[in-house]
């Protein structure tokens, strides 16, 4: 039984969301013109520095920066649990967390020290507030809700991530002599898998069957999956430095993450209500390139070390523009017009007449943009192989930025107004 | 107390919030709802109480929830 009388702050204030949101697609544009700019060489591998520089602006700038605000608007909604001090913590995050971001891909094309170890450390502050701040609300969980420990196990893989990042920094330019290869392979295997997918996983346990009117997921894989994963995480890393075989965990975590995709296809395909709309066609996308990724993953072990390196930048492809693009980009649809219409209803029902959902995310604008980005990632995953390509994708990539970000900003433009026509009746 | 039924199961957000707060306007003081929802209405709540209402909240054995609604006094 949950008591009368919970905090009517328990909400975040949507500003705290959606500063979040609205500054992700932007770093998506960059990322999309930086590709235009440097075009064939960042094909060449995933240690070029412009492709080192495009990678964070995607996981720093776009991914982490979405899934922060989402993880601050979740946690009172799934697990009854608010973060303390919501728009001091949002300023805490966002402001350092955009200018880490910015500033790491600048100091990746300068190739500064100084830079790296400045916006470095601006982007690790950026996360110790919102590593503090969650773990306060996840300690205080009130509700049975399987998401909430996955998203904790999420937020530790951040913290493991952030570290690793912070000792390459340090390792890239101090002259310390750390072990910059473990390093660099344990880094974005904890940020993608750990921080990303396990966030994902989380978010899923809630939003597919909320959202999507899917069944539940089943209890036996949320009991246990997340947790398994972060184990396998572990021993993943620790086959790095002791003699311990690394496919065996690397083979467990591509069956987990399989696993994980083909229930919400199987969970999809059983959906009550049968129409469908862009969220649930990104899902659907977003699950088969995890499932590719997955495939593809362990093949890359068999491969002579040239043609490795192009699959591995392929993986790359699939895994982060790919499977995690596609499900932030899909939840955002859901996530933006929900928060809007709430907000507004919440506060100034009876007032004024509240837009519907739809009307704050039309479904036409939303599948003119999938159909852009999906060109866009067709185009990339071609470049891998033929480079000449690159500088189209990228114009691909900045007009799916451009229309992702026109979406979202349309549609706090129609909370905006609605809201300044409920205080302007109110003052009457 | 008379009780009315509310089954939002079915509906996608922010559909079974809408019609919660539809039935709300029309509450009587000696009539309660009885919210039948695939999931825990946390957002739900914050209305309520700013509304003036008090609830309950129990979990089923089939991992729904039925919430009883009522106004305070």
């Amino acid at each position: 039984m949950i008591p009368a009388g919970l905090s009517f702050e328990q909400a975040p204030p949507i500003s705290v969301p959606f500063r979040f949101f609205l500054t992700a697609p932007w770093f998506l544009l960059a990322a999309g013109l930086l590709l235009v700019f440097s075009g064939p060489e960042m094909m060449l591998s995933r240690h070029m520095p412009a492709t080192l520089a495009a990678t964070h602006l995607l996981t720093l700038g776009f991914t982490s920066m979405v899934m922060c605000g989402a993880l601050m608007q979740m946690l009172p909604v799934v697990a009854g649990s608010p973060v303390p001090f919501p728009r001091a913590v949002a300023w805490g995050v966002h402001v350092p967390l955009t200018l880490g971001a910015a500033g790491v891909a600048a100091a990746f094309l300068a190739d500064s020290g100084p830079l790296m170890h400045g916006a470095a450390g601006l982007a690790g502050a950026a996360f110790a507030v919102f590593i503090a701040a969650a773990a306060w609300g996840l300690a205080r969980v009130t509700s049975h809700s399987p998401s909430a420990p996955a998203m904790g196990l999420a937020t530790a893989a951040l913290l493991a991530t952030a570290a690793l990042g912070l000792a390459l920094g340090i390792a890239r330019y101090g002259g310390f002599a750390l072990p910059y290869g473990q390093l660099a392979s344990l880094h974005p295997l904890w940020g993608l898998y750990g921080w990303t997918t396990l966030l994902v996983i989380g978010v899923a346990y809630q939003v597919v069957p909320m959202f999507q009117l899917t069944p539940n997921y089943p209890p036996l894989l949320t009991r246990w999956l997340a947790g398994t994963l972060f184990l396998l995480l572990v021993l993943r890393t620790a086959a790095e430095f002791l003699p311990l075989p690394d496919w065996l965990p690397g083979l467990g975590l591509a069956a987990g993450a399989a696993v994980f995709a083909v229930t919400t296809l199987k969970l999809q395909a059983r959906r009550k209500r049968k129409i469908g709309d862009t969220t649930l066609l990104f899902w659907r996308i977003g699950m088969g390139l995890l499932l590719a990724a997955c495939a593809l993953w362990p093949a890359i072990l068999l491969l002579p070390e040239e043609a490795g390196e192009k699959a591995r930048l392929l993986l790359g492809v699939i895994a982060l523009p790919g499977f995690i693009l596609a499900v932030i980009n899909g939840m955002l649809y859901k996530i933006v017009p929900f928060l809007a219409w709430f907000h507004l209803q919440s506060r100034y029902a009876g007032q004024v007449t509240i837009p519907n959902m739809k009307q704050f995310q039309p479904d036409k604008p939303a599948r003119f943009q999938l159909g852009l980005y999906l060109a866009a990632l067709a185009l990339l995953a071609i470049a891998v192989f033929h480079p000449p390509l690159a500088r189209a994708a990228g114009l691909l990539w900045a007009a799916n930025a451009l229309a992702l970000g026109w979406n979202l900003v349309r549609a706090a433009h129609l909370y905006r107004r609605t809201a300044h026509v409920a205080l302007e009746k109110k003052s009457d | 107390m008379r009780e009315r039924l509310l089954d939002v199961r079915e509906l996608e957000p922010p559909e079974p919030l809408e019609r919660v707060l539809e039935v709300l306007d029309t509450l009587a003081p000696d009539e309660r709802i009885r919210l039948l929802h695939r999931r825990e209405p946390h957002l739900l709540y914050p209305i309520l109480h700013q509304e003036g209402f008090s609830w309950r909240c129990d979990p089923t054995p089939e991992g729904e929830f039925v919430i009883l609604i009522w106004r305070k006094n």
